[in-house]
């Protein structure tokens, strides 16, 4: 849920990076947080395991600058991929804005691509949250990798994208894709809020 | 003393509390991690990260809770060296928030608990019944965010 406070202009969305483990949500953050001015960004919080494997979340606070006038503040989640770390994912999701589906492009993935969809898809109906209602975009990570390695974008679209939200090839680790993405679902959390949508809530 | 809120209606509860349990640090925020007023930061991103990683204390010791009692845990103190934490849950009628204070040998965890008890009365008081407002964000939105976006990346 949005915080908007309108004494001080100020609006501070919730966008939250979920997928399988092993996709790239961390990486996206990380680029994220190396290509940002110091004066934009806050620390870069991880909770991670000793093997760097998110265990709760990676946080990176954002102050987007001022849009029509309201400073926007960017709150960026990451939800550990394992399947067992439910419970932590849904503690996560809890008040989102926006969600970034990372997906993971190596066509032997594809299954846990789908489950963790899946998972997205109960973890928001439990909270309430039409899933066709929540601003949301999908990025096909690691389409840097070897052609016969990889789906195409547009069998993954076939596979994910059956809400046909927008969808990006991306490169987090070396950054082609991961800002069109984060551009993506600000665009899209911010026009909600513009027209002011309770639907799906 | 200095007091940010967001909404204008958490600022009395939270200025009493401060001075009365003279403490350091002073966060309330949302469930979701998202801060409501603040007492003690100096930089807006240490609130944001202070916020995240309070609601995830808060989640994971009330899951906690509930797994061995039956029911959430109702605080949460961290006693250090010099400065102590105290995080707990204040319900009100808008839903409950979680506070987080940090204090040190100027007060003590008793005294802390004694004004938490004032405070979480007085801001479930304090509290407006909900309310539906729309940000108008101009015809200026889209360029807006795009420029900021691109400065941001440094593409601008």
């Amino acid at each position: 849920m949005s915080l908007v406070n309108y004494a001080t202009r100020e609006i501070t969305c919730k966008i939250v990076y979920y997928g399988p483990g092993r996709s790239g949500k961390t990486t996206n953050l990380h680029y994220i947080y190396g290509q940002v001015p110091e004066d934009r960004k806050g620390k870069m919080v991880s909770l991670a395991t000793q093997t760097d494997r998110t265990l709760f979340f990676d946080f990176l606070p954002l102050d987007l600058g001022s849009i029509s006038g309201f400073t926007t503040k960017f709150q960026l989640y990451t939800v550990p991929g394992q399947v067992y770390y439910q419970t932590t994912r849904k503690l996560v999701l809890q008040g989102s804005d926006g969600v970034v589906f990372v997906a993971d492009s190596q066509a032997r993935q594809l299954e846990e691509n789908i489950e963790s969809m899946q998972d997205l898809h109960a973890n928001l109906g439990e909270q309430g949250i039409d899933v066709r209602a929540i601003p949301m975009v999908i990025q096909y990570n690691k389409q840097d990798l070897p052609a016969d390695l990889i789906l195409p974008t547009d069998q993954l679209d076939d596979a994910l994208n059956f809400r046909d939200v927008p969808s990006f090839a991306a490169d987090a680790l070396h950054g082609p894709g991961v800002f069109e993405t984060l551009r993506g679902i600000s665009e899209l959390v911010l026009k909600r809020l513009s027209a002011g949508s309770s639907a799906g809530r | 003393m200095t007091i940010s809120a967001v909404e204008d209606w958490v600022e009395p509860p939270l200025r009493a509390f401060v001075g009365d349990a003279r403490v350091v640090l002073a966060l309330l925020l949302n469930t979701s991690g998202q801060v409501l007023a603040q007492h003690g930061f100096t930089r807006a991103v240490d609130v944001m990260a202070a916020c995240a990683l309070a609601a995830a204390i808060h989640a994971s010791g009330s899951e906690l809770g509930r797994q061995l009692e039956g029911k959430p845990f109702s605080g949460l103190h961290h006693a250090g060296r010099e400065r102590q934490i105290f995080l707990a849950e204040a319900p009100t009628p808008r839903g409950a928030y979680i506070f987080l204070t940090v204090f040190d040998r100027e007060s003590s965890l008793g005294l802390v608990q004694l004004y938490f008890d004032e405070f979480k009365v007085r801001l479930a008081a304090a509290a407006p019944p909900k309310s539906e407002h729309k940000p108008a964000l101009a015809e200026n939105f889209e360029g807006d965010l795009n420029k900021n976006l691109a400065a941001l990346f440094g593409r601008s």
